[in-house]
């Protein structure tokens, strides 16, 4: 028979592995839920995954790539959409993650002040989620790809850490959100901001390359910044990513960890305060 | 110590009140800024324990029930002990897998089918997918909506989605169940499905921990029960004894009907009842006592009193009388007290008031109509049968002999 100790004195701050696997059900479930629920109702369904991004490529192609100029530094063989393209998925896939995840625990009080289950579980399933647009992105790449006869190098075989890593970095911002978000509603309102303001301040639409050498290490203090380059590296072989990834790469798992702990903290009072 | 299967130990709940839990980060920098000068003004809040330095034990397959007034902590209780929050001082052991109810159709998501909520809800409530899969056609049965299974639920009638809800819950398997009032849904021949699944987890041997504040419920479904008052077990014991001191501990006010006399008109001055349990609680069956004072300044010739026993949509259920032409009232100056006895009040289950009526014969004066005063109660503790009591059944239990004759066709 099982046996449960529940001991104010006793506070467990790690995190319970064992108990998160036992609950992969309800893990799947939940992104099961959201993704029915997302597209119930709307008559072009999955094709908004496609569309909103389109639009945002098309404005980038006609801004950065002709009216800026920005087609010039990157290499020959890739025409500008592509380019962009490649920077887009990634960064879609990590702005629904984050912002989904954010709102997650606040729009799950209702289950939270009614059952227990490791709370982590929420904001977790929220990356299941984005792999349906991410999917559809990914797709219109290969296309892309085909048609302009753009043929990946072996570089591909990063391919998979390099969505790890945009998965962890999502996710990474995302349970701080939702966990700062419980205590501050501000973060809602700061939420829109970050996603708007990450879409210039992150390399997409352009090479880090345009700026100089010297102030070139800001942009990796953005940690989506070295995944969208190296992203783009692996898929069409563009610049190799600047050895200042890694600061991006430390920033992510550091981000993830202390997301985690944070998360935990919070955990405790959750159904108090939400 | 084995079968043991909750061990409480000086279990604490603080919350602090006057703050804003969930405030803007203004409040959070100011705060911080005040407390850094060493203002005082940042720190306005209130310590509350909602629950205080509880100890209790619940053996395994033992039915406890858990009853006290709104704000004693039964709730915080409960959701200590389901670890929806985590206590603030105290210890508890749990011993097996638990479930808790503190609401039915958890998760529960508009848009999706019957079928798909029955998974969502199930997995939430912590059961596995292929334990839901084993009892999916249980299921559907029970909760009777087998027509609409693949429909969203949006679209069912409140009725469908509460039995679908309950219809997972009753299916749960623990060897710990935590019930928190979910009774109080659906229609009443789905109540008394839910009673009777409830007695049959009871009697299984599982243990059951059950919070309602409808004490028809308690005495039926436990046997012992603990009464919390302001976040401390005030009493602990078996069920009837622990509703007595319920009864005793939550008076309610107004009782009794008080008025004060007047020099120039005849007027009631109290109105009571006397009942067979304490504070207007009342067992069908037992005699219930009416006394009605009434204070006169002069004689009164061919006075009327009568009353109706009311229930709270001012339906009338009994009419009782006193005439001057029948039996001499208040022929007198001065006080005069008229007791009503009814040897075997047989108004069933529910609450109840009277409405006084005071007059002379028709067309003559009226001299007072009191409304809904004496609120009383009907209960049906210790009167057993194979079938629950539930409410609003009937108005009243008449007394009634059987026969039965066998025929034997030719």
């Amino acid at each position: 028979m099982s046996k449960l100790i529940i001991d104010a004195n006793r506070s467990n701050f790690s995190i319970n592995f064992k108990e998160l696997f036992a609950y992969r059900d309800l893990f799947f479930i939940l992104a099961y839920r959201d993704l029915r629920v997302r597209y119930a109702q709307t008559f072009l369904g999955v094709l908004w995954a496609v569309i909103q991004p389109l639009f945002t490529l098309i404005i980038f192609t006609i801004v950065f790539g002709k009216a800026i100029g920005v087609s010039k530094d990157i290499p020959d063989n890739i025409p500008y959409t592509l380019y962009a393209a490649c920077g887009m998925s990634a960064w879609t896939y990590f702005a629904f993650v984050m912002n989904q995840a954010g709102n997650s625990i606040i729009g799950a009080q209702g289950m939270i002040q009614k059952i227990y289950f490791p709370r982590l579980i929420i904001p977790l399933s929220k990356a299941i989620v984005g792999f349906v647009d991410f999917g559809v992105s990914f797709l219109f790449i290969l296309v892309l790809m085909l048609w302009h006869g753009v043929i990946p190098s072996g570089n591909i075989l990063f391919l998979p850490f390099y969505i790890f890593m945009t998965i962890l970095t999502a996710l990474a911002v995302g349970i701080w959100l939702s966990a700062l978000t419980i205590r501050y509603r501000d973060f809602q309102q700061i939420v829109p901001f970050m996603v708007q303001f990450g879409l210039y301040a992150t390399p997409i639409a352009y090479p880090t390359t345009l700026f100089n050498e010297d102030y070139r290490w800001l942009f990796y203090l953005n940690p989506m910044t070295g995944v969208v380059e190296g992203f783009r590296w692996s898929l069409l072989g563009t610049d190799p990513p600047n050895p200042y990834s890694w600061i991006s790469f430390g920033l992510t798992v550091g981000l993830f960890i202390s997301a985690l702990y944070y998360f935990r903290r919070v955990e405790r009072v959750m159904a108090d305060i939400v | 110590m084995s079968n043991v299967a909750i061990k409480v130990e000086n279990l604490s709940k603080l919350y602090q009140i006057g703050t804003q839990k969930s405030g803007s980060l203004r409040d959070s920098i100011t705060n911080k800024w005040d407390q850094l000068r060493g203002s005082k003004k940042g720190s306005k809040t209130q310590d509350f324990w909602a629950l205080d330095d509880l100890s209790f034990e619940i053996r395994q397959g033992e039915a406890v029930g858990i009853i006290g007034k709104n704000g004693a902590g039964k709730s915080t209780l409960l959701k200590v002990l389901s670890r929806i929050t985590e206590p603030t001082k105290g210890r508890i052991e749990i011993h097996g897998r638990v479930a808790s109810l503190l609401e039915v159709g958890t998760g529960f998501h508009p848009e999706l089918s019957g079928r798909e909520n029955i998974y969502l809800n199930g997995t939430i409530l912590g059961m596995t997918r292929k334990e839901i899969k084993d009892k999916f056609d249980e299921i559907v049965a029970f909760s009777g909506v087998e027509k609409f299974i693949d429909t969203a639920v949006k679209y069912y009638s409140s009725g469908m989605y509460v039995r679908l809800a309950f219809a997972v819950a009753a299916h749960l398997e623990p060897e710990i169940l935590i019930i928190d009032e979910v009774l109080a849904v659906g229609d009443l021949e789905f109540q008394k499905k839910c009673l009777g699944k409830m007695e049959e987890v009871a009697g299984q041997g599982r243990t059951v921990l059950f919070v309602s504040h409808d004490m028809q419920a308690i005495s039926a479904l436990t046997s012992r029960s603990i009464f919390l008052r302001q976040g401390k077990v005030d009493f602990i014991g078996p069920t009837p004894d622990a509703i007595n001191y319920y009864i005793n501990q939550t008076k309610a006010q107004d009782l009794i009907y008080i008025g004060s006399p007047s020099p120039v008109a005849p007027k009631i001055t109290k109105v009571s009842i006397s009942t067979s349990l304490p504070n207007n609680v009342h067992t069908n069956g037992e005699s219930l006592i009416i006394e009605i004072t009434i204070d006169t300044p002069h004689s009164l010739q061919g006075a009327c009193l009568s009353f109706h026993v009311v229930d709270s949509k001012e339906r009338n259920y009994a009419h009782l009388w006193i005439f001057d032409s029948d039996q001499p009232i208040c022929r007198e100056e001065g006080t005069h007290i008229l007791k009503c006895v009814i040897p075997n009040c047989r108004l069933y289950m529910g609450r109840y008031f009277l409405k006084v009526y005071f007059s002379e014969p028709p067309g003559g004066q009226i001299f007072q109509v009191l409304e809904n005063i004496c609120p009383f109660e009907v209960v049906m503790y210790g009167k057993h049968r194979e079938f629950q009591w539930y409410p609003e059944a009937c108005a009243y239990i008449e007394d009634g002999t059987w026969e039965v004759q066998h025929k034997v066709i030719p």
